[in-house]
């Protein structure tokens, strides 16, 4: 007789949370390895890239369990499509965290003094891109309790703003970043440089997934 | 011992067993949620429910209670055979009875009140074909099974929203909520008052006009929002307390005000001014923006949180008011059948008129509460725990929607079941998009208890009838 117990499912956003603090382990050890390569640990460096591997595995892990334990008959505030294709950019993060990881421990890097400065710049804006998003998902119970519109749906969009405003930052970081590298080319052996150009193309897709995943939360706001 | 005062005892075991277990399943729907919140104690919780279960039973119960007993079979045909009706009513109790236990054992959720419904229309076919039901009211019942859960989630559908746009659209959700809540209390209040004297005291033969009872429903929720007030201006707003550095809403609005103006300003003049303008516009709109992030991303969710606070209260009420309702409606599937024995018992005739006695409904109260004292408060833990998605707003507005409905079918005697109705009041808020994830699944689970407990207690009943018949006579 405990229909009305019944009634209530699992909720599907906590998970969602914490497939996202799985994702932030894995972004906050981006940060470290690059602070290893800037003391030349290679060390630390291919023991922070097991580490990302591991939390990357951990995400999909919760990924999955999400994925496989929304039952079918279901009823949620927001579609199905819209939390499943939120879980899959938060996990594109994860996955891009884990290439950073890997193309690192390929050859051991040098930051060389030259573009030290540029690089970190364009680091960090990609970093506080993601720091951004976190904190919309982080806003998921608020929304919730005004059924995602009013005052913190208006919160929630200046905050989309902001993001696609750290992501513009971050393409003037890169533009500048890259004029650098290319015009010290001379620096670099082919491989350092090849390899150099792919590790700034993964980093670029943290902020450009953080983007994408702020503008699909701000579509669930408009469209539902 | 004669038969008379075997079957008599018969019957006071059964309808009590039932009122047990009404009480003892189905008070944790109303009162699970404000243990979860941890808004009442689990003693508390009890202490409330047991009298607000009792007043509704003794009020308004007996409305239902007729339509339980002579509603849907016509009482006619027994004038010659008052016997065969005494046995099939405690046939259609024992029935009710196992069935309600068969379902719990399985965990189907099946309802009390479809079960005894199922069992009185068996018994009725069996004893003398389809003619003897009164299939107007009959059909009427099963539109209100439908009905009410539909009408519970609309109301709490609209309070729900409601409560959004006043509380959690506002700048400052706090003081909408504190300006709310004497509203909130009145209406509760009112209404529940309104119910219990309107026709609610003709058994304490007290019974008082509608105008009568409408001034008496506005005094006593004119009252509780008075009461309300000084209370409610005691929670605290998150933002006054400790944060200095907090700015006043009102200064936030009033430089959106400066603003505006100034874009208009902006719009209608040229020359020298227009670019002094343009600097002060930028300046201001710089401060304005800054003002607005403040007050919004620091603030929000604390506010939320004392909202919540607020409701906590308003949920005790809310809650007590389901659980009158319940107690309204649900003690007739108990002492309905018990009603008409005792009365077919001690006349030889069965009743067309007769009021149901008050000692037959404190009787079923009294069933209902002990069922509560002795297993209803673990239901109640075990529910609380499960449903503290139903945080003090959703619940209030899933309560007050269900109790409205719940008693309202109590008025118009008939039977309906609580529980459903309070689903349905859940499925409302969802819909507004109050609840992060329900099951569907349950409500195919209902329905298909519906169609099967009919059949299933109208077959037991006509099994226990003839066990009856046949050991007594």
């Amino acid at each position: 007789m405990r229909t009305l117990a019944k009634l209530f499912a699992r909720s599907p956003f906590a998970p969602l949370q914490r497939h996202m603090q799985d994702v932030s382990e894995c972004v906050i050890r981006v940060k470290e390895i690059f602070k290893a390569l800037e003391e030349n640990d290679s060390k630390s460096v291919s023991r922070i890239a097991r580490e990302i591997s591991k939390f990357e595995a951990k995400a999909d892990t919760t990924k999955n369990e999400l994925r496989n334990h929304l039952p079918s008959g279901l009823f949620m505030p927001i579609s199905k499509v819209a939390l499943l294709e939120i879980l899959s950019l938060q996990d594109d993060i994860a996955d891009d965290c884990e290439d950073i990881g890997v193309l690192l421990t390929l050859k051991d890097l040098t930051l060389k003094d030259i573009f030290k400065d540029d690089f970190k710049n364009f680091l960090n804006k990609n970093f506080e891109t993601y720091e951004l998003i976190k904190e919309i998902i982080d806003e998921f119970d608020n929304l919730l309790e005004t059924s995602f519109t009013g005052r913190e749906a208006e919160k929630v969009r200046s905050m989309v703003n902001n993001v696609a405003l750290k992501e513009h930052e971050a393409d003037l970081s890169q533009r500048q970043l890259l004029k650098n590298i290319f015009s010290n080319e001379d620096h670099f052996t082919h491989g350092e440089f090849q390899l150099w150009l792919s590790v700034l193309r993964e980093i670029r897709t943290l902020s450009n997934t953080s983007e994408k995943l702020a503008h699909r939360i701000r579509n669930l706001l408009d469209l539902e | 011992m004669s038969p008379e005062t075997i079957l008599i005892i018969i019957a006071l075991c059964t309808s009590f067993y039932m009122a047990w277990n009404i009480g003892a399943n189905d008070v944790a729907n109303a009162m699970g949620t404000s243990v979860g919140s941890g808004a009442l104690t689990l003693k508390q919780a009890i202490l409330v429910a047991a009298i607000m279960e009792f007043a509704g039973a003794i009020l308004v119960g007996s409305h239902v209670t007729n339509t339980v007993r002579k509603g849907i079979i016509d009482p006619v045909i027994f004038n010659s055979d008052p016997n065969s009706y005494i046995y099939g009513m405690i046939a259609a109790l024992l029935a009710a009875g196992t069935w309600l236990n068969i379902a719990s054992y399985k965990g189907w959720p099946v309802s009390t009140t479809h079960s005894i419904v199922g069992a009185i229309l068996g018994f009725g076919i069996l004893f003398s074909g389809f003619g003897a039901i009164h299939w107007n009211k009959v059909s009427q019942i099963a539109a209100s099974w439908v009905v009410s859960p539909v009408l519970g989630g609309a109301i709490s559908f609209s309070i729900f929203i409601l409560l959004r746009r006043i509380i959690f659209d506002s700048k400052t959700p706090v003081e909408s909520a504190k300006r709310m809540t004497p509203f909130l209390v009145f209406f509760v209040l009112g209404i529940l008052t309104l119910v219990m004297v309107f026709k609610g005291l003709k058994n304490l033969h007290l019974d008082l006009s509608l105008s009568h009872a409408l001034i008496l429903a506005g005094l006593v929720g004119l009252l509780g929002a008075l009461i309300s007030m000084p209370l409610i201006n005691k929670v605290k707003s998150s933002i006054s307390e400790s944060d200095d550095e907090f700015i006043d809403p009102k200064v936030e609005k009033s430089m959106q005000k400066v603003v505006m103006h100034l874009r208009r300003v902006k719009e209608s003049i040229t020359g020298e001014l227009s670019d002094e303008i343009t600097k002060v516009l930028n300046k201001s709109e710089n401060i304005s923006n800054r003002l607005e992030k403040y007050s919004h991303i620091k603030h929000i969710s604390a506010d939320y949180l004392t909202v919540e606070k607020i409701f906590v209260y308003l949920q005790i009420m809310s809650a007590c008011f389901v659980a009158f309702a319940h107690g309204a409606n649900d003690v007739a599937n108990a002492i309905g059948p018990l009603a008409g024995v005792l009365y077919a018992i001690k006349y030889g005739v069965v009743g067309m008129q007769a009021q149901v006695p008050l000692l037959i409904l404190l009787l079923g109260g009294l069933g209902i509460v002990v069922g509560l004292a002795t297993w209803g408060w673990r239901v109640i833990e075990t529910i609380g725990k499960y449903i503290t998605e139903l945080t003090p707003t959703r619940g209030f507005a899933a309560e007050f929607g269900a109790a409205i409905t719940i008693v309202l079918a109590s008025k118009l005697a008939l039977p309906i079941s609580t529980t459903h109705t309070l689903v349905g009041a859940v499925l409302g808020v969802g819909l507004a998009r109050g609840l992060n994830s329900l099951n569907l699944r349950t409500i195919r689970d209902i329905v298909i208890s519906w169609v099967i407990t009919i059949p299933a207690t109208a077959i037991l009943t006509a099994a226990f009838y003839f066990v009856i018949k046949f050991l007594f006579s």
